[in-house]
């Protein structure tokens, strides 16, 4: 229980708390931060078996600020607080403080997304997690409209969540239901349509193609540290939602869905994959390179097939960690070179090797190296998709691994390789604290690309069995 | 699916066999991260590597050619990632050979690498990324399934990249690195489709499995087959996936020799032999890999001729060659396609690690029209070049004589004689190319000080780039100066296999077809009208044709005496279909890389902006309140509507709290 509330009311609690330090002092602010973020992380690891429950509503359904962590939770809430730790130890921007009070929101409020149990406590966080992002792209962004286009598509999804919940509560009796699969029917005339209104929130925040289009403006006007934790775990909020809201709870129309959902993901995959070949801000190739992995992960959710959803659970943090890596990477190089378009960098590696090879990991790990977490996640996951009688969407599938492999050596090559830019502002290799951040997220892409069994313990026939009571 | 677990070769500890597959791996890792302090010792060290590798690699003959009840070979467990996925490693007699080229013939050029790399700035990255190259091929070779083959294949394909790419600085590198990585991912994505199908009917992944089970593959066989081969013939450089070949020469010359002619290219014969029992099974399939196998072979040979460039020569004839293996191992001559991969390690290595003495003795210079008359200069280079030459052609008594005809000729008794007679032709054209290069580049006068333009060189800024981190030894650059021993004692070794292994061929009762009796089921084979010393002396009188032409158009008196006019009338005058390599970057290009990049713009300047959001903002538009409430936002305050969210979603929840019922 203790564990729990640190993990979502500790980094509340002090990013308010970090309003009433000196505004001045970078260094005290980050110090704090630095150690919420530190002592929220190892309260992750002390995560397993954990459970709290407070009575809230009994009418017109019950529901109660249940938190606990399964198998998917735990691993997403893991990777939610080593981003975070990594982005705040990464962090240098102006208003430093303010930043990193909007970071520890963040961080609190996805950790209620991901342990919530409760479905009105999951739309309740659902909809705070906005609020720092809104602020970090209203203050820190390059277009004030950016921050409000994010605000309007996801305060949308938001609002279809909250209505679903509360008819999900009311035919249901409760929405205390997360974790739980197998429950009575809600009949044909609630479900699609509780369904629909989770699905269309789901989809938003994840996004998938065509509700996308707020997502390549954002990734690229957030300040790096908080892009990196957005793009890492709240885009994972919505697949988690497929997962343990669709599939466990709603396995009718889940399945009804299926081939819609199949052909967003396939779009969404090649037309990400395809986008990213030819744009120009380094920023954008990875936004769009994400549109193209989700899509992935959605195809695989929607297979219904255990080992597909084993390896959608490997390329959630695969893409968390590696997209991580990628951002906080190409922060540090708009910082020294003040640009972040392709045709006026170029020659970094010569002076700067360390940040070359570690975004040389990051990227490697994006377009699917065997030995590194994607390929891993990858290959199980269309694995998994194929054996589930897919045959085409696996064909299809791997298309983008030879898109993902031309973009993102194109985005290696020209910013760290040719011949070196003359007249850069700053020539800086990795400092020590960049080192800091980015080390631990390469080596877990290492370690889980060896071992990525160690990320699979959830048991799956919670939901895929579940699901394999409809035709 | 529960099913009786098939492993290949006899379980138990292996110490040995973990040593030889970490101990290049410890290389890399300690010449990677201690490069600055280790200086100049980062080449010895990485080469004691290598160097004890093939010791432990030797040590283990014992252990991979055992075979008990069945088991061929030495295995170990390494532990499994899921149901299905069981990772290990095996090395039996068809991994054993691998290992020894791997490591031995890479020990010997990680020597020559001593003297080569010199000077270069990143002396120690380079050995760091070989060894890393040396652990990748024996991933690859040693695993004993087909998804730790492929991790194995991604990392070596990660190794060419990164020493194609090697002295990054230059634009041509960088791009030449780029599109080998991205064709041999097109080979990955083929291998991935194989690891489907065969999960899906075996539910493993593991060799022993799957040969155990060729019936339950059933109909999706042959596509199987298909997506191994789409792998190997990435990786390989079979038509039509073999343009980044001659490119990948922007790399360092030892990373020629070793990655891109001794090794990694020859990664995709190690599959289709590996997985013998798959494509025996398949004829459609068989049909398919030898008849790719054939037009490479022939067409990298005609490419051969039209070459100015020493290395690219060189990468021509290797795509050549590995097109008789694969075409050997397609017929369904595992013995011969794996024999040729042997003895072309050696004579291959040669002959580029020959070629590099030669390029760092003339700074960097790779055009043979600007050497000529370099025999009484650098005659060790002289001999071993020539060494190299008469192996690769296949003279009788030399190497190559042995492994290609042993393909040839099993092309004609598995029922190819289309097959057999184009080995023929272009062992023909193979012998024209070869001695081409050997008597433009040493006989004659030496034509460095010429004018390119008198020689035809019509862009010489780009013939002979310089290198930024060029390995310079302070003389001036028109006089060529001795390599150090260093670089010569690799070659000097060298040469011994290079003319004498093809004799472990020789003979019905040969050395090698017992070494291999156990690994391959010999093949069905069809009466031959020609016997196989009729075939040899066919083969002899089309490679002595094909030298004579080379000699009456390059190394007779009149040739020599107007060298210069000459190589400039063959440039003016060269096809235009020999010079764009027959088109085919060309078509890729038309055909995949400028649709993709299409659709790429289409996509993310009008689809995204003017369609999606086009519709987004009608439908926004067209609700009147929504209109007012967006309007409002924007003349709000930003930080006022912070709270509208946060407040609205605590009044919606306020209402479910105190409401009392609906």
């Amino acid at each position: 229980m203790m564990v729990l509330l640190a993990l979502v009311v500790l980094p509340i609690a002090a990013g308010f708390a970090l309003y009433a330090l000196p505004r001045a002092d970078r260094t005290l602010a980050k110090g704090i931060a630095t150690g919420v973020a530190a002592v929220t992380f190892l309260a992750g690891i002390a995560l397993r078996d954990q459970s709290m429950s407070v009575r809230w509503l009994a009418r017109p359904f019950t529901a109660a600020f249940h938190f606990a962590d399964d198998g998917i939770g735990f691993w997403i809430a893991l990777l939610l607080a080593l981003c975070t730790l990594c982005a705040v130890l990464a962090a240098n921007v102006p208003r430093l403080r303010d930043f990193l009070a909007l970071m520890l929101l963040l961080e609190g409020a996805m950790m209620g997304v991901f342990l919530a149990r409760d479905l009105l406590v999951f739309a309740l966080f659902w909809d705070l997690m906005l609020v720092p992002v809104f602020l970090g792209l209203l203050g820190w962004g390059e277009h004030p409209s950016t921050a409000w286009r994010y605000l309007i598509y996801n305060f949308a999804g938001g609002l279809t969540l909250l209505l679903s919940t509360a008819a999900f509560g009311v035919a249901f009796g409760s929405t205390d239901v997360i974790g739980r699969s197998g429950l009575a029917h809600l009949g044909y005339i609630w479900g699609p349509w509780i369904f629909a209104g989770f699905a269309f929130a789901f989809l938003v925040k994840t996004p998938i193609w065509p509700l996308h289009t707020w997502m390549p403006p954002t990734y690229s006007d957030t300040p790096p540290p908080m892009v990196a934790v957005v793009s890492a775990v709240q885009s994972k909020a919505g697949l988690y939602g497929f997962i343990v809201v669709g599939m466990a709870l709603l396995p009718e129309a889940m399945h009804a869905a299926t081939y819609v959902m199949l052909w967003l993901g396939l779009i969404s995959l090649l037309y990400g994959g395809f986008v990213a070949l030819v744009q120009t801000d380094a920023k954008r190739i990875v936004a769009y390179s994400s549109l193209s992995h989700l899509g992935l992960i959605l195809v695989a959710i929607f297979s219904f097939n255990a080992l597909a959803l084993r390896g959608a659970l490997i390329y959630v943090i695969a893409h968390g960690l590696f997209n991580a890596v990628l951002f906080l990477v190409l922060g540090f190089i708009e910082e020294r070179e003040e640009t972040r378009s392709l045709p006026r960098l170029g020659g970094l590696a010569r002076a700067n090797p360390k940040i070359a090879g570690a975004f040389a990991i990051g990227a490697l790990a994006a377009l699917g190296l065997p030995g590194l977490i994607g390929f891993a996640g990858e290959l199980i996951m269309l694995t998994g998709i194929f054996s589930a009688g897919y045959f085409w969407p696996a064909l299809i599938a791997l298309v983008p691994i030879v898109l993902a492999a031309a973009y993102m050596l194109r985005l290696f090559q020209d910013i760290m390789q040719g011949p070196e830019i003359p007249d850069v502002p700053i020539r800086r290799d990795l400092t020590l604290i960049e080192g800091l951040a980015v080390a631990p997220l390469v080596l877990a892409m290492v370690f889980f690309g060896v071992n990525p069994h160690a990320l699979t313990t959830f048991d799956t026939t919670l939901y895929v069995s579940a699901s394999e009571l409809a035709p | 699916m529960p099913f009786a677990h098939h492993v290949m070769g006899v379980e138990g500890a292996y110490p040995l066999l973990y040593a030889v597959w970490l101990l290049p791996f410890a290389g890399a890792v300690a010449c990677w991260a201690f490069g600055p302090q280790l200086r100049r010792l980062a080449g010895p060290l990485a080469s004691a590597v290598i160097g004890a590798a093939f010791a432990g690699t030797l040590l283990m003959w014992g252990f991979a050619t055992q075979s008990v009840g069945g088991a061929l070979g030495a295995h170990v467990s390494l532990g499994a990632w899921t149901r299905g996925f069981d990772f290990g490693l095996l090395m039996d007699p068809l991994a054993l050979i691998w290992c020894i080229i791997i490591t031995g013939v890479g020990f010997l050029i990680h020597v020559y690498s001593i003297g080569y790399m010199d000077g270069d700035r990143a002396y120690a990255r380079f050995f760091a990324y070989m060894n890393f190259f040396v652990f990748a091929m024996l991933t690859l070779v040693l695993s004993d399934n087909v998804v730790g083959l492929l991790v194995g294949w991604g990392l070596v394909g990660l190794a060419s990249y990164l020493l194609i790419g090697f002295w990054f600085e230059r634009p041509s590198a960088v791009a030449a690195a780029r599109k080998a990585f991205v064709i041999n991912v097109v080979g990955d994505v083929g291998m991935m489709f194989a690891i489907f199908a065969i999960y899906a009917h075996v539910g493993s992944i593991g060799y022993g499995d799957i040969f155990a089970n060729v019936p339950a593959l059933g109909g999706a066989l042959f596509l199987i087959c298909v997506g191994l081969f789409i792998g190997a013939a990435a990786k390989s450089a079979q038509v039509p996936l073999h343009t980044w070949l001659p490119d990948a020469m922007e790399g360092p010359t030892p990373v020629s020799a070793l990655i891109h002619a001794a090794t990694m290219v020859t990664a995709g014969v190690y599959l289709v032999a590996r997985f013998w029992p798959l494509f025996s099974s398949s004829p459609d399939a068989q049909e398919l890999v030898a008849t790719i196998g054939g037009i490479t072979a022939l067409l990298g040979a005609i490419l051969g001729t039209a070459q100015w460039d020493i290395k690219r020569i060189l990468a021509y004839s290797t795509m050549s060659q590995i097109g008789y293996m694969i075409m050997g191992v397609g017929v369904g001559a595992y013995e011969g396609g794996v024999s040729h991969f042997f003895t072309h390690a050696f004579f291959k290595a040669q002959l580029f690690l020959g070629s590099g003495l030669i390029i760092h003795a003339l700074h960097n210079e790779q055009d043979i029209r600007r050497m000529g008359g370099l025999r009484a200069r650098m005659p060790f280079a002289f001999w071993a070049m020539t060494l190299g030459v008469l192996a690769i052609c296949g003279i009788p008594g030399f190497s190559a004589f042995f492994s290609k005809d042993a393909i040839i000729y099993g092309a004609l008794r598995h029922g190819h004689p289309w097959l057999f007679w184009t080995g023929i032709v272009t062992a023909g054209i193979t012998a024209y190319y070869m001695f081409r290069m050997l008597f433009v580049t040493f006989l004659g006068e030496y034509r460095g000080d010429v004018d390119p333009s008198d020689l035809g060189i019509r862009h010489p800024e780009l013939a002979g780039t310089p290198l930024p981190a060029a390995p310079s030894h302070g003389e001036s650059a028109e006089e060529p100066h001795a390599p150090a021993w260093i670089m010569e004692a690799p070659v000097a070794i060298l040469m011994v296999p290079s003319v004498f292994a093809g004799w472990l061929l020789f003979g019905e009762r040969s050395p090698w077809h017992a070494f291999f009796a156990q690994q391959f089921r010999p093949e069905a084979t069809v009466a031959t009208g020609i016997p196989e010393l009729a075939a040899s002396a066919i083969v002899l009188v089309m490679v002595l044709a094909g030298i004579g032409i080379a000699y009456y158009r390059y190394a007779s008196k009149p040739a020599l005496e107007n060298a210069t006019g000459r190589l400039q009338q063959e440039s003016v005058h060269m096809p235009a279909a020999l010079s764009a390599a027959f088109y085919f970057d060309t078509a890729l290009d038309i055909l995949f890389v400028k649709p993709a990049q299409g659709l790429g713009t289409v996509f993310g300047r009008w689809v995204d902006p003017k369609v999606i959001d086009g519709a987004v903002r009608e439908i926004v538009l067209s609700c009147r309140w929504l209109g007012h409430l967006f309007r409002s936002f924007e003349t709000g305050l930003v930080r006022a509507y912070a709270l509208i969210v946060v407040f609205g979603a605590a009044c919606f929840l306020a209402y479910y709290a105190f409401a009392r019922g609906l």
